[in-house]
């Protein structure tokens, strides 16, 4: 999909959770923080530890909204249904 | 630092923190008659998102209250930042400020199972108006649990007790609400609109401790699916 496509659905987004599959298949879970012209940056929702065989690559290293995620390698964007009480 | 599942909702600032998030406000605010005079007091308001919805649809006297200070400053800041003439108060639904007979509405989303029922339920009766409604969503046990079980859920969670349907119509009654109509919440299948969505303001860097927390939410929130359940109470 077009790149102005995933930039307005990110601004759209931003405060929300989203769960982001980029093309080459990692799996992001987090909080839209910011969006820029080439990356969209999440505040994890889950801990940079591995935790029942996942491995986020993408976490690794980066504390709090890390180095983003370019916009180009995403494959697929959607809100999480988060519930609380 | 030893966060709580409440430090966990106002760090992350988590808005519309309870079942069916502003879609089932919305939904609860449009059976009732709402004009310009009237006054609705928001408890437990949080980061304020009810709130500011009610005082831009009603443009009717809005009143938010919460004990937390990152919450109140939180809502706060969406308030100015939306011109919203919104009086904030600091303060505790169990021992409020002499407002005696103020309010049409109370809304409590998910705010006074979280507090000692009996002591915010007769706060409610005393500050509404003697037709005033209350209107409240809330936690409830539906299936027994074993004493283990009920600790679990009672520690993480910072709950006094967890109260099934008639525990809950015994309190209301007690605190001298005389029609009490309940209605179970069912969860949407595809919950996945930007309504039903959370909104967030988080506080600057997340500390791990309280992704730990956010996961042990999601563990619970799982494993108690079919023997907790969310009501929505309407008293008056």
């Amino acid at each position: 999909m077009a790149f102005g496509h995933y930039y307005s659905l990110c601004q759209r987004y931003r405060g929300r959770a989203v769960e982001i599959i980029t093309h080459e298949g990692s799996v992001h879970r987090g909080i839209i923080g910011d969006v820029d012209n080439s990356r969209v940056y999440l505040q994890p929702l889950n801990r940079t530890r591995d935790l029942g065989g996942f491995s986020y690559g993408w976490y690794g290293g980066y504390p709090g909204f890390g180095a983003g995620i370019a916009l180009g390698s995403i494959a697929t964007l959607a809100l999480l249904p988060l519930f609380f009480i | 630092m030893n966060y709580s599942y409440l430090d966990c909702l106002s760090l992350f600032g988590v808005g519309g923190a309870h079942p069916g998030g502003l879609k089932l406000t919305k939904t609860i605010l449009s059976r009732e008659y709402i004009d310009q005079e009237k006054s609705i007091l928001d408890v437990g308001c949080g980061t304020g998102q009810t709130s500011a919805y009610i005082a831009k649809k009603y443009r009717c006297s809005v009143t938010s209250l919460d004990n937390n200070p990152t919450m109140l400053k939180k809502a706060t800041q969406r308030f100015s930042s939306l011109q919203l003439p919104i009086k904030v108060i600091d303060g505790s639904v169990e021992k409020m400020p002499h407002f005696d007979g103020l309010f049409d509405f109370i809304l409590s989303e998910s705010v006074t199972s979280f507090t000692d029922v009996s002591l915010t339920l007769q706060e409610f009766k005393r500050v509404l108006k003697p037709n005033g409604v209350l209107l409240a969503i809330e936690i409830v046990l539906e299936e027994s649990l074993s004493e283990e079980e009920l600790k679990t859920l009672v520690d993480f969670y910072g709950i006094s007790r967890l109260l099934t349907v008639s525990d809950w119509r015994n309190l209301f009654q007690k605190a001298g609400f005389k029609q009490i109509s309940i209605n179970k919440y069912k969860q949407p299948l595809d919950d996945n609109d930007i309504d039903t969505s959370t909104d967030f303001s988080l506080s600057g860097n997340i500390d791990e401790k309280l992704l730990e927390i956010l996961e042990k939410h999601e563990h619970l929130t799982k494993t108690y699916k079919d023997k907790l359940g969310y009501y929505i109470f309407r008293c008056c």
